[in-house]
């Protein structure tokens, strides 16, 4: 067992841990975050996306012994309870999600990219989106609404200054 | 699946690391980025005993004397995107690296955990290979410098030693009339490569002095397509030589034939990703 300590969306809290578990599961068992989904556990789905210290990362392929020290974010910090940042606002608008399983993964994968685009102050085209989200799979929607949602989000910080 | 129990050990030094790695020989691995190593483990096809984190190490950084390009093993393959030495001398190099999984991978994954993992369509393992790298590895009883032909033995399986770790990959920088081009199939976009091929050629007054070609997909590790190189040697960079040479090295090779293609799909598709690599090349070489 190692004791580390880790912040997670604002909560810090120092536990032991076996150096086997993913960073995953301690998420979802210590930290109660069911929002991160573990779709393949060998990180080829992405739905297991957090950021570690401020960039995305796949907690399935991250043991939480790696971790001690860090910041965490989950999908649970995104918008507060009502899922009010503007991407998860467009996924709903757009029908980027219909089960769901994928969508915590996509929104941790694609905040940031969103945020990037703002920032740089232009619509990325689709084939930068479709890039940007290539290491998530979603079985649902044929990707086609994710596109548009983050067309839309982009779209929509442009217009809010945000 | 999840991972077999070992115990975890931050190296703190690279001295620790190979003091660390020293003791516990077959039974430790290093892990930096972990994006090929962990799905080993949750699969159970690695069960290392102790596993040395060595990401806290001072092997992140790219390099150069003007003669030689090297490589810290931490390097994140995101790096080499913005990186001005990589995009003016080593275009074939910057062309593979987008095929590398996908954005969380190259933000995460290292050169050296790619090359140490030595999967038989690994990008940076073909990178080594066409650009005549040295993989320098290090243990308690020193330093070893390896030729990137010397160092894929099979899937999976390099010169390693135990207790050896690779601490940085050097390449000889081309002469400045020099490109190349990289290109790669996969059944899906990030996924592992069908087939790829990886061209640099060296250029004077119109014509080919130097070709290098290198191949993934068609055996276990990278391999070069040495006829086909010096078929190309003196051609004009029209490239209408390009599918002469392509054809030389798809007849001589004998391809892996497994689910995702046969072998006879494998020799074709080479053979075309060779003549467009080559004509790639041919056409940036023109632009110079």
């Amino acid at each position: 067992m190692i004791d580390i300590t880790l912040e997670v969306n604002g909560v810090t809290k120092t536990l032991q841990v076996e150096p086997r578990r993913l960073l995953a599961d301690v998420l979802r068992e210590e930290f109660r975050l069911s929002g991160v989904h573990i779709g393949c556990a060998h990180g080829a789905c992405g739905c297991c996306t957090v950021h570690l210290d401020g960039t995305p990362r796949l907690s399935c392929l991250t043991f939480a012994a790696q971790c001690d020290g860090a910041s965490i974010r989950t999908v649970e910090s995104i918008g507060g309870p009502n899922a009010e940042h503007m991407l998860q606002q467009a996924f709903k608008s757009e029908h980027g999600l219909q089960c769901g399983y994928c969508t915590p993964g996509f929104i941790m994968t694609l905040v940031p990219f969103v945020e990037e685009m703002v920032g740089q102050k232009r619509i990325p085209d689709d084939a930068e989106i479709r890039e940007a989200m290539s290491g998530n799979i979603c079985r649902c929607t044929g990707y086609h609404g994710i596109v548009a949602a983050v067309r839309k989000a982009v779209g929509t910080g442009l217009e809010s200054g945000v | 699946m999840r991972p077999a129990s070992f115990e975890y050990h931050r190296a703190t030094s690279l001295e620790h690391a190979l003091e660390l790695l020293a003791e516990f020989g077959e039974d430790g691995r290093p892990i930096a980025g972990g994006q090929s190593l962990v799905p080993m483990m949750n699969f159970r096809l690695a069960r290392p005993g102790h596993l040395v984190d060595i990401n806290k190490l001072p092997l992140n950084s790219i390099e150069s004397d003007g003669q030689m390009l090297r490589i810290g093993a931490l390097t994140r393959h995101i790096a080499y995107f913005d990186n001005p030495l990589i995009a003016r001398h080593f275009p074939a190099f910057l062309d593979a690296v987008h095929y590398i999984g996908h954005p969380t991978i190259r933000r995460n994954g290292s050169i050296g955990g790619s090359i140490s993992h030595a999967d038989p369509t690994a990008e940076l393992a073909a990178v080594c290979v066409l650009y005549d790298a040295e993989i320098i590895a290090r243990s308690t009883a020193g330093e070893r410098r390896i030729r990137a032909t010397d160092f894929f033995l099979s899937a999976y399986v390099t010169a390693l030693e135990p207790g050896e770790m690779v601490v940085g990959v050097e390449l000889p920088v081309p002469p400045s009339s020099s490109t190349g081009s990289f290109i790669e199939l996969a059944e899906r976009s990030g996924d592992f490569a069908t087939a790829a091929i990886g061209v640099s050629i060296e250029f004077s007054s119109g014509r080919i002095t130097r070709a290098a070609i290198v191949c993934s997909g068609a055996d276990l590790v990278p391999i070069r397509a040495r006829e086909a190189e010096d078929f190309l040697q003196g051609k004009p960079l029209d490239a209408a030589e390009a599918s002469e040479a392509a054809r030389l090295f798809a007849t001589s090779i004998d391809p892996v034939d497994d689910h995702i293609a046969s072998a006879d799909y494998r020799r074709g598709l080479i053979g075309k990703l060779t003549q467009r690599a080559i004509e790639a090349a041919c056409n940036r070489a023109l632009d110079k």
